[in-house]
């Protein structure tokens, strides 16, 4: 048995059918101004033909990476600058520039004058050092010669009398040689 | 002809600071008659800056580029590198605002004049407190400048060197009037 469509659409369709009817009716009742006929506007009207203000991104918003560009990363033309040289002819441009050159060659004068004086200072502690340690060294030698000298006089006052008493016997068995 | 720019005004100023004081300034400043409004300038003409009466640089302008050798006093030449060489003929220019001195005897201004560095034993006197590789100029014991260099040592240090030692080295003298004479103004 084929399956056979349900008979309540059909009620269900009765009975709407009246009510749209009335609300037909009501809208009837309803008094409304006329319908005002909406044109789209044409692409070439002026007012679509001005350019809406966009808000202009700066290179720097954008984010863009450094290369690839039309300038190198390197070259950055400043834009609304006088082109060409910069002359200076007043005094006054002259007298400003001559001030900042005077007053870096000030500084490096003194900071020249500073270095030299203190390696002065460092060379004449550096002499200094030096003949101290040379007069400590001379007083070491003079007194080790003292010591070695003193020694041999002590040794020398005891051996003297010995000597002495040597030498005369020494001398008495010189040999001697006679002419016959 | 043309005004010097900013850089290299700055190349010329600190270059002639090198040798003289903070009396540089009078160079800008000097006016001959100060009815008048005239005043001292730097001209560039091809590489050589000029030093000239403001009056002299516009007569200057009337004669062509081409046809126009020399005027004013010669202070030197920018390199082709952005430096400046002093020339022997700005001495006249820097001579009376010199920072530090050295005079020679009699003995020491011929070889000084054919182009030899000053030994100790030349140096009549010096200024005090000169430090070294500074310039400095060089005059006779009349003060006639005479050229300047460059210390070799400062003048704590020179006196204790023996006197055959080099105390400044030349720099430019004005022997060269006569030795560079084919060369010294041409372009």
């Amino acid at each position: 048995m084929a399956p056979t469509k349900p008979t309540k659409d059909s009620s269900k369709k009765s009975s709407k059918s009246p009510s749209s009817s009335s609300k037909v009716s009501k809208n009837k009742d309803v008094k409304r101004p006329p319908p005002k006929e909406v044109k789209a506007k044409a692409r070439t009207e002026p007012s679509q033909l001005k350019k809406k203000q966009r808000r202009e991104y700066t290179e720097d918003e954008l984010d863009l990476p450094k290369l690839n560009m039309i300038t190198p990363a390197g070259v950055v033309k400043p834009k609304g600058k006088k082109k060409g040289k910069k002359f200076v002819d007043d005094a006054e441009g002259m007298m400003t520039i001559m001030a900042m050159v005077n007053a870096d060659k000030e500084g490096q004068i003194e900071s020249k004058m500073m270095k030299a004086r203190q390696l002065e200072e460092i060379r004449q502690a550096r002499i200094k050092e030096t003949e101290a340690r040379q007069a400590q060294k001379k007083s070491k030698l003079d007194n080790v010669k003292d010591s070695i000298r003193n020694k041999k006089r002590k040794g020398d006052d005891k051996e003297d009398s010995k000597s002495k008493s040597t030498t005369e016997e020494k001398k008495g068995k010189r040999k001697s040689v006679a002419f016959a | 002809m043309r005004q010097l720019t900013e850089d290299e005004t700055k190349t010329l100023f600190s270059k002639l600071a090198n040798y003289t004081g903070r009396s540089l300034n009078a160079l800008v400043t000097s006016v001959d008659d100060p009815s008048s409004n005239d005043r001292y300038v730097f001209r560039l003409h091809g590489s050589r800056v000029y030093y000239m009466r403001l009056s002299l640089a516009n007569l200057a302008t009337s004669i062509p580029r081409a046809n126009l050798l020399s005027l004013g006093i010669c202070v030197g030449k920018f390199t082709k590198t952005g430096k400046f060489r002093i020339h022997v003929t700005a001495l006249e220019v820097i001579a009376p605002h010199a920072r530090y001195k050295v005079w020679i005897k009699q003995n020491g201004e011929m070889p000084f004049m054919y182009g030899g560095n000053v030994v100790k034993a030349h140096i009549g006197r010096w200024s005090e407190d000169c430090p070294e590789h500074q310039g400095v100029v060089v005059f006779n014991m009349d003060d006639t400048p005479l050229g300047f260099g460059v210390t070799a040592r400062s003048t704590a240090e020179t006196r204790k060197l023996d006197p055959t030692a080099i105390t400044v080295f030349r720099q430019a003298d004005i022997g060269e009037y006569l030795r560079e004479e084919d060369t010294l103004f041409t372009t």
